[in-house]
């Protein structure tokens, strides 16, 4: 079973599709990074699925019932462009509304239970417009929280937190899938701390669905480069661009990609007169890897 | 207390599903400063309105304080402001509070969390009107009480037919739920223009539409089936009947609001 499937998802404002006949799978306990630029389609595709949209044509089903379905949608949380509280009252009080909407039982053992998850025990009767950013968009996880979500659609939660907040962020997301089960949706520019969490990802470009993969095919597919740096950086370039397919100067370094056999390298080169002043074997992260996939497209 | 490890989606009932709603409006409703000084406002006018007739040397607005309630007989053709300025009023300020309440839901992105939760948009409708119809249904106990001090501040009489008088207050307070049902709709309409809301809500909440009929048709009875007429027609001349067409209208326009409402919130996106 899927947390989520989409199939041939559009959307369009005034004649523009902002998704373009989308197809989505999202495997029950992934952490599934969405990737995409500005205005890609990500925020767009999380509203349709939340049903704050009405999509134009096609499917969204959520764990293989219709998105439509009250007792399906009663267990997704969501966080989208904000957390949707009211300013004016108390961290509490917000949490108090959504737990009455919810039903629960155990109103205040539940909001105890999702404040500290998010770390905000102690700042519960502040007022939701003396938080901070980082306090707002916890208190956004811990609305999201409340009750017994089996999906959470989390819409860029990590923006505009510094270090210390994105880790917190972190293992909060990576504590609610471990502890409770759930399935996340989650987007982010910040590529680099998503790879560190997410399970799967979906890159999404002008509202279509270009590649989705698991962590592991990305580890797969990601290339290994040998990057190095010689006295004759110019001679040496040339020179093993006619040994090797891919050879690029990128960063002050001459990367060969595909390849990580430093001493075979190492080898060749001091043979010819180009002693090796430093090397190293690297393997392309999500980020590169985003970015090639993307230039690729373009081109 | 970790328990989210199940995957059993139970469809909540209908009951469950508007006990959630209403629950979290009514917990907004008492929490809201805005709910209170509506309260007030709608004591103080009927109050104020009152207490200067009696110091008016000239001209008298009423010369029975239940004046202040509804008039005696059905007019919907206004000729001074004493026909007018009666417990309808209640409805011009129900008009704007149900606009802040509901504008508030779409400025803090609250109506997120509503719509994600929810996937019925009925729910939504029925729950902001009956929590709005029972504001109002509080705001016309306190303009009663306003009216009622104001009375006996400037010393008009209390002669009245009792049943009429009960009848025209009860016939005005199961109109709250027409009128906020009107409010609710205007508000899903205008959803994403809170100004153009509250205008809207004010500028029907006044009569004016059926004031101006009324200049053209005349004291037609037939203006009854729309809510300002059936909340003129509760006057102090009122017997059953009034009350079955304050109940049918008011219910009828509930019913046709909330359709089109849930109608517009499932055809339309939400915000």
């Amino acid at each position: 079973m899927n947390a989520i499937e989409i199939r041939g998802l559009s959307k369009s404002f005034r004649g523009l599709y902002a998704v373009d006949n989308l197809n989505m799978t999202v495997p029950v306990g992934a952490i599934y990074g969405f990737i995409g630029e500005n205005g890609s389609g990500k925020s767009t595709t999380e509203k349709l699925i939340c049903g704050h949209l009405v999509p134009d044509k096609g499917s969204i089903k959520l764990f293989d019932r219709p998105y439509t379905d009250a007792g399906v949608r009663v267990r997704v949380g969501a966080l989208i462009e904000n957390t949707g509280c009211f300013p004016n009252s108390s961290v509490w009080d917000n949490l108090m509304m959504q737990a009455i909407n919810l039903g629960l039982s155990d109103r205040a053992g539940e909001i105890d239970r999702v404040l500290r998850i998010v770390r905000m025990e102690d700042n519960a009767k502040l007022k939701f417009k003396k938080c901070s950013l980082g306090m707002k968009q916890r208190i956004g996880i811990a609305m999201a929280l409340l009750g017994d979500p089996a999906l959470l659609i989390l819409d860029e939660p990590i923006n505009g937190l510094d270090a210390d907040g994105m880790r917190m962020m972190r293992e909060i997301l990576v504590d609610i899938t471990q502890q409770y089960g759930c399935t996340v949706l989650i987007s982010s520019h910040i590529l680099g701390e998503l790879e560190k969490i997410a399970t799967h990802y979906g890159i999404i470009r002008q509202g279509k669905m270009i590649q989705e993969l698991s962590a592991k095919d990305l580890e797969g597919r990601a290339k290994v480069f040998t990057s190095l740096k010689t006295q004759n950086m110019q001679g040496a370039f040339g020179f093993l661009r006619q040994k090797f397919p891919d050879v690029r100067a990128e960063d002050g370094y001459i990367r060969i990609y595909d390849v990580d056999d430093t001493e075979g390298i190492v080898g060749l080169l001091m043979q010819n007169n180009f002693p090796v002043r430093e090397i190293k074997k690297n393997k392309i992260g999500l980020e590169e890897y985003y970015i090639e996939l993307m230039s690729k497209k373009e081109a | 207390m970790a328990q989210t490890h199940e995957l059993k989606f139970e469809n909540p009932s209908f009951a469950k599903r508007i006990k959630g709603m209403l629950g979290v409006d009514f917990y907004r409703l008492f929490h809201t400063p805005m709910y209170y000084i509506f309260l007030a406002i709608a004591a103080i006018i009927p109050a104020m309105i009152v207490s200067m007739t009696g110091a008016d040397g000239g001209q008298t607005m009423y010369t029975n304080v239940w004046n202040i309630v509804a008039a005696d007989s059905p007019r919907y053709i206004v000729h001074n402001i004493g026909e007018y300025a009666n417990m309808n009023m209640v409805f011009i300020f129900g008009g704007i509070m149900v606009s802040i309440f509901i504008g508030h839901d779409y400025r803090s992105g609250y109506v997120k969390q509503l719509f994600t939760t929810h996937a019925k948009k009925r729910d939504y409708m029925i729950s902001k009107s009956l929590v709005s119809a029972f504001s109002m249904a509080c705001m016309c106990v306190t303009y009663l009480i306003g009216g009622v001090v104001g009375g006996m501040i400037s010393g008009l009489s209390f002669e009245v037919n009792i049943s009429s008088l009960l009848i025209a207050i009860l016939g005005k307070v199961v109109m709250s739920l027409g009128w906020a049902s009107l409010y609710t709709f205007l508000n899903v309409i205008f959803r994403r223009y809170f100004g153009i809301s509250v205008a809207a809500s004010f500028f029907i909440g006044t009569g004016i539409p059926i004031i101006g009929a009324a200049a053209i048709i005349g004291n037609n009875s037939l203006l009854n089936v729309f809510l300002y007429g059936s909340s003129v027609y509760a006057c102090l001349s009122s017997n059953i009947v009034t009350m079955l067409v304050c109940a049918v209208v008011s219910v009828a326009w509930t019913v046709i609001y909330n359709l089109l409402g849930s109608l517009v919130l499932s055809r339309c996106d939400v915000y």
